[in-house]
């Protein structure tokens, strides 16, 4: 056989067998994992890039690739059972910060200057010492900093703001086809998207993105970006309906000259002035 | 317009807001939601038979403004 020949069908192979590995692996972003994964990583690259090009003998290469594949896939199963053996691999967590104060033993021990532990905590967004309550050093070299209770980014909770439960919004139309799974898991299905595009005068084809929030409103992104999008409003008309009906019992009230009628209608009133304090964060936010 | 018209006018709002909250009681998922629309749906329909009944009681003074 030609060497060329060779050399392609051995590229094609190694190629398809690292795809394989890499499935195998998992998901963990090249960016986190810690730092001797990243020697295995390289080392399989550079194994299979010198297999593909037939500088290697194919056996030995085959062999060794198997070996630095399987050995931390191997070790990667028993850390995830064994708590000494992942302590072994990876490592464990290093506190930097603790109650504000720099953990200054720990730093040594980690080699780390003042300076490097500043660094990383603005690659944070964290420019402030002050600021940090809590630091940590995880054992893929990354460090996360817990801010003091009063430089938190303020949540509903603190303002005693009641908001309601949601979940997240789901995407039901992806490159101009309907996904039909999102879209039952919203307890929702072809007819009713059907309906919701008809109301919006666009038809499938036509949307880029479509996303269903929790609450029923549909939100699309056109092919055609000249075209402007309304947002939905069906919620805050909602809202506005019931405030006039509101208003309409009381000028009721104030017409009628019968007691017993006038009572009737501040009542109602009253419950309605009820359900829109009670309704106010389901429909206006 | 006569008193009557009016409260025509703002039962069939009335209704109309019924019928979304309505919908919306159906189509949430989370049963704390679903509850508070619940809720909502029984006191506009609460609201919406007092505002019958007095409708039938002004037809009744004046029946020339009766129907729907």
């Amino acid at each position: 056989m030609p060497q060329w020949l060779i050399v392609l069908i051995q590229s094609l192979i190694v190629f398809s067998g690292i795809l394989l590995f890499m499935r195998l692996m998992g998901k963990k972003s090249i960016i986190h994992v810690p730092p001797f994964f990243v020697v295995v990583y390289i080392a399989i690259g550079v194994i299979a890039a010198l297999l593909s090009v037939n500088i290697i003998n194919v056996v030995h290469g085959i062999i060794a690739l198997s070996v630095w594949i399987l050995i931390p896939i191997a070790a990667s199963f028993t850390a995830m059972r064994n708590k000494w053996f992942h302590d072994l691999l990876i490592g464990k967590e290093t506190v930097f910060i603790k109650e504000g104060k720099i953990m200054e033993e720990n730093l040594l021990k980690e080699r780390y200057t003042p300076e490097e532990l500043l660094g990383q905590l603005r690659a944070k967004k964290v420019f402030d010492l002050a600021n940090v309550e809590f630091a940590v050093l995880e054992p893929n070299g990354e460090v996360n900093a817990m801010l003091k209770a009063d430089k938190s980014p303020v949540t509903p909770h603190y303002l005693g703001e009641k908001v309601p439960p949601q979940s997240e919004a789901r995407t039901v139309i992806l490159d101009g086809k309907i996904m039909d799974e999102p879209l039952a898991t919203l307890g929702l299905n072809r007819q009713w998207l059907e309906t919701e595009l008809d109301k919006l005068g666009i038809s499938p084809e036509n949307i880029f993105v479509g996303q269903v929030n929790s609450f029923g409103e549909m939100y699309v992104d056109l092919f055609d970006d000249a075209i402007q999008m309304t947002k939905p409003k069906v919620r805050e008309l909602l809202y506005a309906t019931l405030e006039k009906v509101k208003a309409d019992l009381y000028t009721f009230a104030l017409d009628t000259a019968d007691e017993k009628v006038k009572a009737i209608y501040y009542r109602d009133a009253e419950k309605l002035e009820q359900l829109l304090i009670k309704l106010r964060p389901y429909l206006l936010h | 317009m006569t008193v009557g018209s009016k409260l025509k006018q703002t039962l069939a709002s009335l209704r109309g807001a019924e019928s979304v909250l309505r919908t919306y009681a159906n189509q949430t998922q989370k049963k704390e939601n679903k509850k508070v629309y619940q809720e909502a749906v029984q006191v506009s329909e609460e609201i919406i038979y007092s505002l019958e009944e007095r409708l039938k009681q002004l037809e009744f003074q004046e029946p020339q403004y009766k129907g729907f």
